[in-house]
């Protein structure tokens, strides 16, 4: 098999993404999912920013994608009807948020570092289930919708409009994939693959380790919050399930499924998810435990993701 | 002014003495050699020197300063670079991307999200340059894993390098290596020490490569200082000999 | 006053015991195999579950006596086809193993008995309370006390006076001297995997009768489990014993001053762990890798 240039599979992601709502829609789908896809995506492809790069194993991201979407839902809801301050709003929530606990827990490793950021992650959950006076508790907040956009010389209405919508997402999710991708391959980004590869030789190359775990934690957080706030604005609502553990736990699935390693391979485990789920809790209330079984049957079976095993063949 | 001084540093695991009050003065551009049974206490030794856990007791002086209990990053900023028993190399990335970011961060770039292209072209130059000192031009995009011993080790000893150090440590540099290898790696050792004045301390059980190339020679048993000499100073020593000479080839 | 701080003391002890209880058992697990068993809330679930459909045919202590070894025998087989398969593998794989087993089991149990609350029936004489003065000292409560102490000890006891237990402690220190001695690891994992399934299902039994049985039973009772660990010391099963009675007791005295706080307290006690001494109160050096 020839190699095919990496030049060639990002045009063809590239393209293949500014045209999904007409394929999306052609194959049985709907604008609404191929949105949820590049959320989704993006959460996840944050996530390997830590996992895959880092070497983090980080199993808490719901919080922070969580904390977007609260951020963003409870400004357009209470403070001001704007989608921009609503994003702002979000992102700078969640990302404090990672800055504090990112201190706190940069010491640990393997797998108390996980066990860590689960409880974390349920700390934001228990808020927002508890905390019914601001964050309406299990209801979740509703009862507000996304702004249109208002540029001065003209508004995109993104509410009406579901494909208008799409390619607000698809803006912000091109510019916050880009600045991923220059962060991986600058200086900064390779030492991150330093400390993935050899913790110790990092350490020995002069290398401070922790700061740049701390560092790697905050930068996926904030981008994950982000996802976070289109997640919100992509449903007119959010409550507590975006908190959860399962939530964090799908955002790793994906980009195991995809392929840890590869840049793409997370927003490829979350398509194949995100239509997977689609199309199963339409047909079953035990939806979850296709997906738990699912779970399963990739750790068992298919560790290594989509790309992975397209590497292994030389394809990539 | 030595560059490297070692004062009765002491080294306790609850009740096991690992390192017992050792000292040492390694003055600029010398190669010292450390000998000394299995179990002497010289991999902790070195810990010590590089900052992997500070000592129970004792001081240790880099360049004048005291670095008892400076972190291992900051001693290497400071200019101390060292090599480990089993080879430490970033396995899954390439010989080049190894060196790669070693050089930067050697330049002061671990922080940058951008490279120009003029520092672009500088790093690549001196990844060259460490490249061909370390005859690994033609392994360059092998991954690093994926070598053999004898070049994982140079690889090693070149990201070391790469950090421009004062002082390079070496721990058993030649362990595992076969003649060819080991002469190989002593060779390049030689070079370090002689073309680019290198102050280097190394860990070695081969006696070969420790009377090629050492200037003196510490000798560590039981965690304590057993002897300190010149290579013919030790091999006449008798308690040397009891201790640990008369049993190697 | 003092009466309701006396009864949240109480209160928190006994809830106090029950993380400590589902701690340890994660807890031995997680020291020995290096796995996190996030499917260990479910286990807990099904154990209640087990006991709860036995009640009608061997009353509650029969219930209570059997349902926790069927829970552990459900733990081997999952240990023996599923876990086993992770062992050595990157953490990632095992605790994406086991978040799916969760997945699994919450949505199986809520499928088989229903998402609603159902009764969980406990023997009249357990119920009530032994005098009027304190009345929060019912039987039931002091029987929990009382159980999960005799357990606790019991697995001390295992652990330090059995080969089996000297063979599990010996096997969390350095587990390939421990194969090299020629000890059968693989059935070592799987007993100790059993033992710690066993206190989830007990404890499982021993919280539907206080605090009622709903499918989340489990994963609202993991939680401060992985807390107790981390609060605890990581790698001492002393410490997960203190470090669960540590946030039962705070949960409790906070409820008194802070309703609202009770759940959130645990999770600041962590940070203040996490601050100070990352390792945990009885943690050992060297283990938080």
């Amino acid at each position: 098999m020839r190699r095919v240039p990496a030049v060639a599979w990002t045009v063809l992601i590239w393209l293949m993404l500014v045209t999904m709502p007409y394929w999306m829609n052609g194959l049985g789908g709907y604008t609404e999912l191929a949105s949820r896809v590049l959320v989704l995506g993006l959460a996840a492809m944050s996530l390997n920013f830590l996992l895959g790069f880092t070497g983090v194993l980080s199993f808490g991201h719901a919080a922070y994608f969580g904390l977007g979407a609260y951020g963003a839902a409870m400004t357009i809801k209470y403070i001001y009807p704007s989608t921009p301050l609503g994003i702002l709003v979000g992102v700078a929530t969640g990302t404090l948020a990672a800055m504090v606990i990112g201190a706190l827990i940069v010491k640990l490793r393997g797998v108390y570092f996980a066990m860590v950021t689960i409880a974390f992650g349920q700390v934001f959950y228990f808020i927002a289930f508890r905390w019914n006076s601001v964050t309406g508790g299990d209801d979740g907040v509703s009862g507000w919708k996304r702004q249109a956009l208002d540029l001065g010389f003209t508004q995109i209405n993104i509410l009406g409009n579901d494909k208008a919508f799409y390619y607000f997402v698809l803006v912000c999710f091109a510019v916050a994939v880009t600045l991923m991708w220059l962060l991986l391959r600058s200086p900064f980004g390779r030492t991150l693959l330093a400390i993935r590869e050899n913790e110790r030789r990092a350490r020995f190359l002069g290398i401070p380790v922790e700061r740049h775990i701390w560092l790697s934690f905050v930068i996926s957080c904030c981008f994950a919050s982000l996802a976070g706030t289109m997640y919100a604005l992509l449903n007119n609502f959010t409550d507590p399930r975006a908190l959860r553990w399962d939530q964090s736990g799908t955002f790793v699935i994906m980009a195991v499924l995809g392929g840890m390693r590869s840049f793409w391979g997370p927003l490829i485990g979350a398509g194949i998810f995100v239509v997977l789920q689609d199309y199963v809790s339409s047909h079953t209330e035990n939806w979850m435990s296709v997906i738990g079984l699912f779970f399963v049957l990739v750790v068992l079976f298919f560790p290594r993701g989509v790309l992975g095993m397209l590497r292994r063949k030389g394809l990539t | 002014m030595s560059l490297l001084v070692v004062e009765n540093a002491s080294r306790h695991f609850g009740s096991l003495v690992a390192v017992d009050s050792v000292s040492l003065v390694v003055p600029p551009g010398e190669l010292r050699a450390i000998i000394g049974p299995n179990g002497a206490g010289k991999t902790t030794f070195f810990n010590l020197i590089s900052g992997f856990f500070p000592p129970t007791s004792g001081r240790i002086l880099f360049a004048g300063r005291d670095v008892t209990q400076t972190s291992p990053e900051q001693r290497v900023a400071m200019g101390m670079a060292r090599t480990f028993q089993i080879t430490e190399v970033f396995p899954e990335l390439s010989v080049r991307e190894n060196l790669r970011i070693a050089v930067e961060v050697a330049t002061g770039l671990r922080l940058s999200p951008w490279l120009t292209r003029a520092a672009n072209a500088q790093i690549r130059q001196r990844i060259e340059v460490l490249l061909r000192m370390g005859g690994l031009e033609d392994k360059a995009s092998r991954l690093a894993g994926e070598l053999p011993h004898g070049d994982q080790r140079a690889a090693e000893i070149m990201m070391a390098l790469a950090l421009k150090p004062q002082l390079l440590l070496l721990d058993e540099p030649t362990a595992g290596m076969g003649d060819q290898e080991t002469y190989d790696i002593t060779q390049l050792i030689r070079r370090l020490h002689k073309e680019q004045k290198l102050t280097i301390v190394l860990i070695e059980h081969d006696m070969r490569v420790v009377f090629h190339l050492a200037d003196r020679i510490t000798v560590l048993a039981e965690g304590a200082v057993l002897g300190e000499g010149t290579p013919e100073e030790i091999a006449k020593d008798e308690r040397v000999q009891a201790a640990y000479l008369g049993k190697a080839a | 006053m003092t009466q309701l701080l006396l009864f949240n003391i109480f209160n928190g002890l006994i809830v106090g015991a029950f993380y400590a209880l589902m701690a340890l058992g994660l807890s031995l697990i997680l020291n020995l195999s290096g796995v996190i068993n996030f499917a260990h809330g479910g286990f807990l679930a099904l154990g209640a579950y087990i006991a709860y459909t036995l009640i009608p045919y061997v009353g509650f202590w029969g219930g209570l006596a059997i349902a926790p070894f069927a829970t552990a025998a459900v733990g081997v087989v999952v240990e023996r086809v599923l876990i086993r398969r992770v062992y050595g593998r990157d953490p990632l794989y095992s605790l994406l193993l086991t978040f799916g087993l969760a997945y699994i089991f919450e949505d199986v149990l809520r499928a088989i008995w229903g998402a609603q609350s159902v009764p969980y029936p406990i023997p009249p004489e357990l119920a009530t309370p032994l005098s009027t003065e304190f009345f929060f000292l019912t039987g039931y409560r002091l029987f929990m006390v009382g159980l999960a102490t005799a357990v606790v000890i019991g697995l001390f006891l295992i652990l330090n006076r059995t080969r089996l237990g000297m063979r599990i402690r010996a096997g969390t220190a350095d587990l390939e001297t421990v194969s090299v001695l020629g000890v059968n690891v693989r059935i070592l994992r799987t007993l100790n995997f059993g033992l710690g399934i066993y206190l989830a299902g007990l404890a499982g039994v021993l919280a539907a009768g206080m605090l009622g049985l709903q499918p989340t039973i489990g994963t609202s009772l993991i939680m401060p489990s992985f807390v107790a660990i981390i609060v605890g010391g990581l790698g001492s099963l002393p410490g997960t014993l203190l470090g669960g009675l540590l946030i039962g007791l705070a949960s409790g005295i906070t409820t008194v001053f802070f309703p609202s706080a009770t759940e959130a307290v645990i999770y600041v006690m962590m940070g203040l762990v996490l601050l100070i001494r990352p390792r945990g109160l009885l943690g050992e050096e060297g283990r938080i890798q």
